[in-house]
């Protein structure tokens, strides 16, 4: 039994409809990466599996559990339990910006989760000793850089011990030379063996990062293999198509 | 121009000019407080979204805003005791005129402050796991009053400058004060310039201070 299971999940916005019956399996050993054109459902995939969409039909699991059954008009059934157990990082840091660092971090596990303050501070300064940012535990998200709010975002979702990280587009909006920090910090999570789920329009890091490559397009999985088949061999013409696009490969 | 300006009664009359504005600072901190708590209730019933509750305060908040301060004090101060046979004090009644002048303006800063906190952050609480409640709480609630801010003191203190008006139902304010050491004096010229100079002197550093802090809470809020 996979990981992670997606079942004829429907999702539309009014009359548009952006998944008419999307199916997706992943192992807990993954680093499923998932590329396409833009407004093919990428996001909107993490974001259903999150939680922060209501679908129109299909199921999705985690471990052994459904988790988000989607129904019509609304009653889509949410397990909020499960739903805790998975992390996400957004593409615009979405950091509290009433909060220092290490209130952001603490915020979630005090409030939510009852850990101590003592306990929760302890282990957030861990993790941001880890990132390199332990020097900008007070202060709050206006005085980082781009790069350094992401990093602290990513630590944020950290410290709920998730079981299945989601990532979306974490790198888009940041300054080219800011990159790398972010990258590399998701680099060293993969190493430690965390599952995650990537949209990213960085064909290089995803190629590094990624144990499964997602090409999917109008709302349907196209072609999903290894990444150096999915980027050295690619066997649908229409993966080709946008490969070719998007690394401005000739011929 | 040939006049000789004379401060002696000005300077006579200090003390009780200080008395009104005592008066006047006691109006605008009472209206205040009625204007901070009674608005944010107000914004808050706004957001439940149930007509039942948005639509008679919708009625009051468009009532309040859009006739003049002054006839609502003195409706107040005249209308009220015929209607419910209630007599208070003419400083109470000015008080209950201008609190709910100001919460209706302020009303309308929170709501504007609490819609305007982005629903990434809705986003991103939903993934934290925080709920409802929670979210509103420890989340939109303190950016939301951060925001307001500025809107806040700005309303704040023009109730202080508005609150001048409370001399015409005969509270003895620095506005009444002042008229009346004119008239007396017959030095109006000396007289309603150091009773407008004191209206300055109060408001000035507190708008001051609202570009001070408009600057602190944008830039803490910037994402």
């Amino acid at each position: 039994m996979s990981f992670v299971k997606i079942d004829k999940l429907v999702k539309r916005y009014g009359s548009l409809s952006i998944f008419d019956g999307f199916d997706l399996a992943m192992e807990n050993t993954d680093r499923l990466v998932l590329i396409g054109p833009s407004g093919c459902g990428k996001s909107t995939l993490l974001r259903c599996m999150m939680g922060l969409e209501d679908i129109a039909g299909g199921t999705i699991r985690l471990g052994d559990e459904t988790y988000v059954e989607g129904a019509e008009n609304g009653k889509m059934k949410l397990n909020r339990k499960v739903q805790k157990e998975v992390g996400m990082v957004f593409q615009h840091y979405t950091l509290f910006p009433h909060l220092s660092v290490l209130g952001n971090l603490c915020l979630a596990p005090v409030r939510s989760r009852g850990i101590g303050k003592a306990e929760a501070k302890d282990k957030a300064m861990d993790l941001l000793t880890r990132f390199g940012l332990a020097d900008r535990a007070e202060f709050y998200p206006s005085q980082l850089s781009g790069g350094q709010k992401q990093r602290v975002a990513i630590a944020r979702a950290l410290m709920l011990d998730p079981k299945l990280m989601l990532f979306d587009e974490v790198t888009s909006a940041l300054d080219p030379e800011l990159v790398n920090e972010v990258e590399n910090t998701m680099m060293a999570l993969a190493e430690a063996g965390m599952p995650m789920m990537i949209v990213t329009h960085d064909m290089f890091f995803a190629r590094n990062i990624a144990t499964q490559v997602v090409f999917q397009e109008r709302g349907k999985v196209i072609e999903a293999a290894p990444p150096e088949e999915l980027f050295g061999n690619p066997r649908e013409e229409r993966t080709r198509n946008f490969l070719r696009n998007v690394l401005h490969i000739e011929g | 121009m040939n006049y000789d300006f004379d401060w002696f009664y000005v300077k006579k009359g200090l003390p009780k000019l200080l008395e009104g504005l005592m008066v006047t600072l006691e109006l605008t901190l009472w209206a205040n407080a009625i204007g901070l708590v009674l608005g944010f209730l107000v914004a808050l019933g706004m957001l439940t979204r149930i007509r039942l509750i948005t639509w008679p305060l919708t009625a009051y908040i468009e009532f309040f805003r859009c006739t003049p301060a002054l006839i609502q004090l003195v409706w107040f101060f005249f209308c009220v005791p015929i209607l419910f046979n209630v007599w208070w004090s003419a400083e109470f009644m000015g008080i209950l005129a201008l609190g709910l002048n100001l919460a209706a303006f302020n009303a309308e800063a929170y709501r504007a402050s609490i819609q305007s906190i982005p629903t990434a952050q809705t986003d991103a609480c939903t993934a934290l796991g925080l709920n409802v409640v929670q979210r509103i709480i420890f989340v939109i609630l303190p950016q939301a009053l951060l925001l307001s801010l500025p809107v806040l003191i700005t309303n704040g203190i023009g109730i202080f400058q508005q609150s001048a008006l409370v001399a015409l139902i005969s509270v003895q304010d620095l506005m009444y004060e002042g008229r009346y050491l004119a008239t007396q004096t017959f030095r109006p010229i000396e007289t309603l310039t150091t009773v407008a100079l004191l209206y300055f002197a109060v408001s000035f550093p507190v708008s001051q201070m609202v570009t001070f802090v408009e600057r602190r809470t944008s830039r803490l809020l910037q994402n």
